[in-house]
Parts: C-alpha cells; sequence; structure tokens
C-alpha cells in the first residue's frame, strides 16, 4: 500500500515530464550556458590541465542544474492545490517523499549524463576511462543530492522568495557530498578506480539523509 | 485565568535559571580577566596569543547552539509546544553570534600571527567552520521567509536537525581532505605553556556561563513574547 503511493506518484511525475519536458529542457539549457561561461572564465588550458578542473566545473554545473530542477518538484504540486491531496494520501508521507525524490532521481541523472557528453566533446576531455567508476560516484551523491533537495523544496516552495531560499538552504548541506564526489571524480577522470574513502562517505551520507529526509518529511506536508 | 498561569509556569523556572547563570557570569567574568592579564606571554606571538582563551572557547558556543537547536526542534517536532521552538531559536541566535565571533577572532590571530595579509587560510576546518555559520544563516533566512507561525516552526525544526547531522560528516570530511595545518587535532596534556592551562580552564568556563546565561536569556524573551500574543490574541478574541 505505501510503496504503490510511491511508484504510483513516481510514475505520474515521469509521465508529466515526459509530457511537458519543461523542466529536462531547462536543465539541460541551464547546464549547457553554465560550462561555455566557465570556458570564458578561464584561461587557456591544454586538455590535461583541463582535466584537473573537469570534476569540480562539473560538479559545481550538477549542482546548479539540480536545484533548477528541484525548485520545480514541487512548485508543479501547487496547482490546484494539489498539495492538499499529496497530504491526504493514504500511509506514512515518507513514501511521498521517496516517489518524488526517485522522479528526480532519474531526471537529475539523465541531464548530467547529457552534459557530461557535451563537456567531453567541446573540451576534448577524454571522461570515458573509468566511465563505469564515474558513474557509480554520480549516481551514489545524486541520492544525497536528491533526498535533501526534495525535502528542501518541499519547504521552501511555501515560503517568500522560495527560488532563492532553495539553494541557500542546499548548498550548505550537500558540501560533504561535493568534496568526495569531486575526489571521487578526480581518479576516475583520470582512468583509476573510485577512492574508497570517497565512495564510502558517498555511501554513508546518502543513506543517512534518505533516512532522515523518508522521517523527516511526514512534518512538511500541512495537515 | 488557570490556563493562562499555567503555561507561564515555565517561563518562571526559565527566569530562576537565568538569574542563577547570570550570578555566575557576573563572578566569573572578573576572573576571567584577572587570570588572562596574569597569563605569560608567549615567547613568539607576544600578547597576540591571549586570542586563546577566548577563541576555541567561542567553538565550543558555536557548536552547543546547534545541539540546542536541533534538540529544541526535534522536541517541538515530538510534542508540538511552543516553548520547544522557542528554544530552538534562542539556540541558533546565540550560536550564530558565538560562530561569528569565532570566524573574527581566528582571522585577527592569524593575521596577528604570521603577518599582514594572512587574515584567511582555505584549511579545512575554518572553511568547515564557515560552512556552519552557512547553515545558521540559512536557518534564520528560513524563519523569517517562511509564513504562517506553526509551519515556520515545523519547517526551522526540520532544518535545524539536518544542520547538526552535517557536523559528524563535516568532520569526516576534514579528515578526508587533511590540510588541517592551522588547527590542532585537539588539546593534549601538556601542548598549552606552563601557565596557560588555567586561564584556558577558566575562559572555557566563562564562556560556557555566557552561552548559557544568553540562551536562557533569549529562551525566556521568546516564551514570554508567545505568551504576550497568545494573551492579546485571546483579548481581541473575547471582547
Amino acid at each position: 500500500m505505501n510503496a504503490s503511493v510511491a511508484w504510483a506518484l513516481l510514475l505520474k511525475d515521469l509521465r508529466t515530464e515526459w509530457r511537458s519536458r519543461d523542466r529536462l529542457v531547462a536543465m539541460i539549457v541551464f547546464s549547457f550556458l553554465v560550462i561555455v561561461v566557465f570556458q570564458f572564465a578561464w584561461p587557456p588550458m591544454d586538455s590535461k590541465e583541463m582535466l584537473r578542473f573537469a570534476p569540480g566545473v562539473l560538479w559545481v554545473t550538477y549542482v546548479f542544474a539540480a536545484i533548477i530542477g528541484l525548485g520545480r518538484t514541487f512548485a508543479m504540486e501547487l496547482e490546484n492545490d494539489a498539495m492538499t491531496a499529496l497530504a491526504l494520501a493514504p500511509g506514512t508521507r515518507g513514501w511521498i517523499f521517496l516517489g518524488k525524490a526517485t522522479a528526480t532521481w532519474i531526471l537529475i541523472t539523465t541531464v548530467q549524463a547529457m552534459t557530461a557528453f557535451v563537456f567531453t566533446l567541446f573540451f576534448r576531455v577524454d571522461l570515458w576511462q573509468g566511465i563505469a567508476g564515474s558513474a557509480l560516484i554520480v549516481a551514489l551523491a545524486n541520492v544525497s543530492i536528491c533526498s535533501v533537495g526534495t525535502l528542501l523544496s518541499a519547504m521552501s516552495v511555501r515560503s517568500r522568495f522560495r527560488d532563492v531560499l532553495l539553494p541557500v538552504l542546499l548548498i550548505p548541506t550537500l558540501i560533504p557530498v561535493l568534496t568526495a564526489a569531486v575526489r571521487g571524480s578526480t581518479a576516475t577522470f583520470a582512468g583509476e578506480a573510485p577512492p574508497f574513502d570517497a565512495l564510502q562517505l558517498l555511501i554513508v551520507i546518502g543513506g543517512v539523509y534518505s533516512i532522515i529526509c523518508f522521517l523527516l518529511f511526514d512534518y512538511v506536508l500541512d495537515e | 485565568m488557570n490556563a493562562s498561569l499555567d503555561s507561564l509556569a515555565p517561563g518562571a523556572t526559565i527566569g530562576r535559571s537565568q538569574r542563577v547563570l547570570g550570578w555566575i557570569l557576573l563572578l566569573l567574568t572578573p576572573a576571567f580577566a584577572w587570570v588572562v592579564v596574569g597569563a605569560p606571554t608567549d615567547a613568539v606571538q607576544g600578547t597576540m596569543q591571549k586570542i586563546l582563551y577566548v577563541h576555541p572557547p567561542l567553538a565550543y558556543g558555536a557548536y552547543l547552539g546547534f545541539v540546542v537547536t536541533a534538540i529544541g526542534g526535534a522536541l517541538f517536532l515530538w510534542r508540538g509546544e511552543e516553548r520547544h521552538d522557542q528554544l530552538a531559536i534562542a539556540g541558533a541566535e546565540v550560536g550564530t553570534v558565538f560562530c561569528s565571533l569565532m570566524l573574527i577572532t581566528g582571522p585577527i590571530w592569524a593575521r596577528g600571527a604570521w603577518g599582514p595579509g594572512n587574515w584567511w587560510v582555505w584549511d579545512a576546518r575554518l572553511t568547515l567552520t564557515l560552512l556552519l555559520w552557512f547553515v545558521y544563516l540559512a536557518y534564520l533566512l528560513l524563519r523569517s521567509f517562511t509564513e504562517g507561525e506553526e509551519r515556520t516552526a515545523r519547517f526551522a525544526s526540520i532544518y535545524g536537525i539536518l544542520g547538526v547531522v552535517l557536523i559528524p560528516l563535516n568532520y569526516w570530511i576534514i579528515d578526508l581532505v587533511g590540510g588541517n595545518a592551522q588547527h590542532p587535532e585537539n588539546i593534549q596534556s601538556g601542548s598549552l605553556g606552563e601557565g596557560m592551562g588555567l586561564p584556558f580552564l577558566v575562559g572555557n568556563l566563562t564562556l560556557f556561563f555566557a552561552f548559557a546565561y544568553l540562551l536562557v536569556l533569549r529562551w525566556r524573551v521568546g516564551v514570554l513574547r508567545a505568551e504576550g500574543e497568545r494573551l492579546d490574541y485571546e483579548n481581541e478574541t473575547t471582547r
């Protein structure tokens, strides 16, 4: 019963996204733009030097794009007061969180894959070596980004200045995730296996954040 | 009438503990000043080194503020009582003051010890303390941007709990990236120079009581203000 709430919301969110493609297009365009802006911001570099900057640049882009996507996660539920309907769904509300977070996870992972592909093309940085390790790090880091992001998005959407509030709330909580992800990506981009300490940290943060957000989500929706 | 007297009772208890803490602080402060003035001057850093008696104790206040905010938040989510939310606000505001003072005294010490231009280094612990300061600011911004008192309290409680979870994760990151040259791992016995132990201990005690006093004072103001608003509202509706 409870898991079916999560499943229904996941399918609903993906279907809505597939039909409108609003968030997807906005996030992809934004990501490409950020990468282009970085090109103007740094001095001319050869591709070896570029490889040193790539993890930081990509992760900053990923987080900025994720904030755009997360900001819309609950904004669409405001129409026709769908938030109230969500609050009335049977079972623990954590399952609503799980459905929403999983849909966002799929969305931002797709955007990140496309961004990495474009980055590879434009900057002649070979990200293909160690692609499996990179994918693992992205997948794990996104668990943290989506869990905290979904919880904070549900809160910020009903406040004034919600577009400013979400990044202000979210970015400080993501610094441990970003540090571990950049550390992991630095190794995998160089063709090495992902370092165990970074993976361990990503798994623990992902687990802790998911459990806490699952439990706290009960208090986010109004009675 | 009885109901309003009952709900004033926690305010009265808080008031008593505030007075006790105030007296302790009043006695400790001159003692603190006395031992700091009397402490030996550092051979290398000179008088500047005396920031040691203020800077680390401020850090404890900053972290305690986080813990109080999270405890207040968790109690509010569990029991739904306004006074617990007021405790969380008090923890966040006093913690912000301590965290800010720590971030101000640190660079002054660094500039004094290492010469001009050394206001700031991106040392792991320093960076993460700055991050905690941002979490405090985000908490206070969340409170001021959310509408509806009950909702504000709920959202702030959630963020306060998330904030305290961040502390151990941040310490793990410090271990992971290293680069912790400016801050010792912990104060080992004997790492302080001769005659510096007592002022350091008194400094810790004084700033702990300063933290506790300000916390309880702010808590009391919050509880009384909420009570006043409730009475105002009752007067309005019964008129």
